[in-house]
């Protein structure tokens, strides 16, 4: 049996740092300084098998970043452990190095001003590989990702969306098992994020490249990730099949109701029942399953309009995703101190 | 082997990337030319009011110290530092952290490639107008100049691009840096002998040009005066023992400073 690709059992992650009192003169502040600790990762514990595709949300602040630094030998733990393809990224940072690939949406990692053909050659010396198959590789991936109409061009002229296709193909240079993505499609247009994610799911495919991503992107974790954990406040709150997610994190049911003629009273609704839009030609409503059921809200809203129509709907995963930041984070205690 | 072959290709593509502006080469040329000219014409009046001669050193041996100060400093060891700085301030440092190499041996390369090409361009010109206009010492013109002058320069080098990493390092612990870096860079300009050549300082400054790492980082300037011949390897000694010393240091700082690194979003 193929052993995990990623597992972490109870990784904390603390920044500690100064903090000025006001109350305090400068000498004070300057050799006895106050300090705060704040809980980025509070004993977070997963795995993840070869070959998935796992997106790791969460809102701003949540860990979702400090984890993948964590991943990749970046930031050092300060509880818990780590094993990325049975490494300690803190202990073998280089050796793990060779194994992984990273991009980081908001960060280049090209070199600005010489053609991209040079960058890739560059990582290619960077991970040990062979001229030969430096060459080889550059025209495997100039031909996946499609680079060939700028691959001689100064990176800092490519567009946005090319420059990210670049950065990820630079970022598989060396046939890595595991991929982090952080927040890759962030600032493109639909069509460069598209065009990234059939990449992704093609190397994935092709290479059986585990993918680990982050994204406030719904397309993104819809579109590549099977599997999606979700983190706030430093722990993990949900760990589920992307499929899953609006199942068990939506008790809310949208319904249209479309008028035989048109509606001309908005009568007030029975309890967990609430009006989301309302006009003439279309009302719709939303049900809180929690306070009541699906049928028993159809009964009540056919008693109070005449319809001709009726679609009853779940939201979909972005609705789902706010649900989650705005809602989870009231629900559990807060772990900051 | 692996490591002197990405050293090879970073030199490499730093001078590509540099050939791509040459405009930069042409105001690093200039600027050069300027500041060193402008001080050596001084010194050739000053010399000319004492007859030539100010504590037993000519004008000569003064124009090639300072010379060799400036083409060294063409080499921009020093930017390492902010390099260093801007890496952990901007989070970039992210980027090279999680590279199957060594960051601080990688910076060293990537900011001596940066400075290869200017170096050797400034420093041809520089000699073939030093040689046309005022001539070579007979000091350099010997077999143990050339080969003690490459040990110093190398050694500068090394020397150079640690105490500079050390001073970028710092960055992981304090937010603004520069007033270390200014303080440090005075002192290696100081007792480098790029305001006052070595020969005219006072004996304190002379021997803390001589035992300071921050003097021993421009050896180079020391090369060309007739005592050099008995003293230089003492001098290399001295080279040697701060890269050990400081060498170890920064090995150990690095290893503290990668624990301490919080960057963006992390």
């Amino acid at each position: 049996m193929n052993p995990d690709a990623i597992r972490v059992s109870g990784l904390s992650k603390k920044f500690t740092f100064p903090v000025k009192e006001s109350s305090s003169n400068w000498i004070r502040n300057l050799l006895f300084p106050q300090t705060r600790e704040i809980t980025a990762v509070d004993a977070i514990s997963f795995a993840v098998k070869p070959g998935e595709r796992v997106a790791f949300i969460g809102p701003n602040g949540a860990g979702k970043s400090t984890t993948i630094k964590m991943l990749t030998g970046i930031l050092f733990p300060t509880l818990g452990e780590i094993k990325v393809l049975e490494l300690d990224p803190a202990k073998d940072r280089k050796k793990l190095a060779y194994k992984i690939g990273t991009v980081f949406g908001q960060r280049s990692q090209l070199l600005p001003n010489l053609p991209l053909t040079d960058s890739l050659e560059f990582f290619g010396v960077m991970y040990d590989l062979p001229n030969r198959d430096i060459r080889n590789r550059i025209r495997e991936l100039t031909d996946l990702f499609q680079l060939h109409a700028f691959v001689d061009q100064p990176v800092r002229k490519l567009s946005l969306g090319q420059r990210m296709r670049a950065e990820v193909a630079a970022a598989l240079m060396h046939k890595p098992e595991i991929i982090f993505l952080d927040e890759p499609t962030i600032g493109l247009d639909v069509v460069a994020k598209k065009s990234l994610r059939d990449l992704l799911l093609t190397i994935n495919k092709e290479e059986s490249t585990t993918i680990f991503l982050t994204s406030h992107d719904v397309g993104d974790i819809e579109s590549l990730c099977t599997r999606t954990i979700v983190i706030n406040h430093g722990k993990i709150i949900k760990d589920l099949p992307t499929r899953e997610l609006a199942r068990t994190f939506v008790y809310e049911k949208y319904i249209d109701l479309i008028p035989e003629k048109s509606f001309e009273h908005f009568p007030d609704l029975p309890e967990g029942i609430r009006y989301l839009t309302q006009n003439k030609n279309k009302i719709t409503v939303v049900v809180d399953n929690n306070t009541i059921g699906l049928q028993e809200s159809l009964k009540k809203l056919l008693d109070l309009f005449e319809v001709e129509d009726i679609d009853v709907y779940s939201a979909d995963l972005e609705a789902v995703i706010r649900h989650i930041y705005e809602k989870v984070p009231h629900e559990r205690t807060p772990t900051r101190k | 082997m692996k490591e002197l072959r990405l050293a090879n290709k970073i030199v490499t593509t730093q001078i590509k990337d540099r050939i791509h502006y040459p405009g930069r080469l042409v105001a690093d040329t200039l600027a050069n030319i300027g500041r060193c000219g402008i001080l050596l014409l001084l010194y050739w009046y000053v010399f000319n009011l004492r007859e030539g001669t100010i504590q037993n050193t000519t004008f000569l041996l003064v124009a090639w110290s300072m010379f060799f100060y400036f083409a060294f400093s063409v080499l921009r060891l020093r930017d390492i530092g902010k390099t260093i700085m801007e890496d952990v301030r901007s989070g970039t440092v992210e980027i090279l952290l999680n590279k199957p190499i060594s960051y601080i041996l990688y910076r060293a390369w990537w900011q001596l490639g940066g400075g290869l090409y200017s170096f050797l361009v400034i420093g041809i010109i520089g000699t073939i107008l030093l040689t046309t206009l005022i001539g070579i010492p007979d000091t350099m013109m010997n077999l143990t100049f050339a080969l003690s002058l490459a040990a110093v320069f190398i050694l500068g080098i090394v020397l150079s691009l640690i105490l500079y990493s050390i001073v970028g390092m710092l960055a992981f612990w304090i937010e603004e840096i520069r007033p270390i870096f200014w303080m440090v860079d005075k002192s290696v300009m100081i007792l480098g002998g790029s305001y006052l050549p070595i020969a005219l300082f006072p004996d304190i400054m002379y021997k803390l040009a001589i035992w300071s790492p921050f003097g021993a980082s421009q050896f180079v300037t020391h090369t060309m005066y007739p005592s050099w011949t008995r003293e230089w390897y003492s001098f290399v000694g001295i080279q040697l023992f701060w890269i050990a010393i400081l060498g170890m240091f920064t090995y150990f700082l690095f290893q503290k400073a990668k624990q301490k690194l919080s960057v963006n979003g992390g």
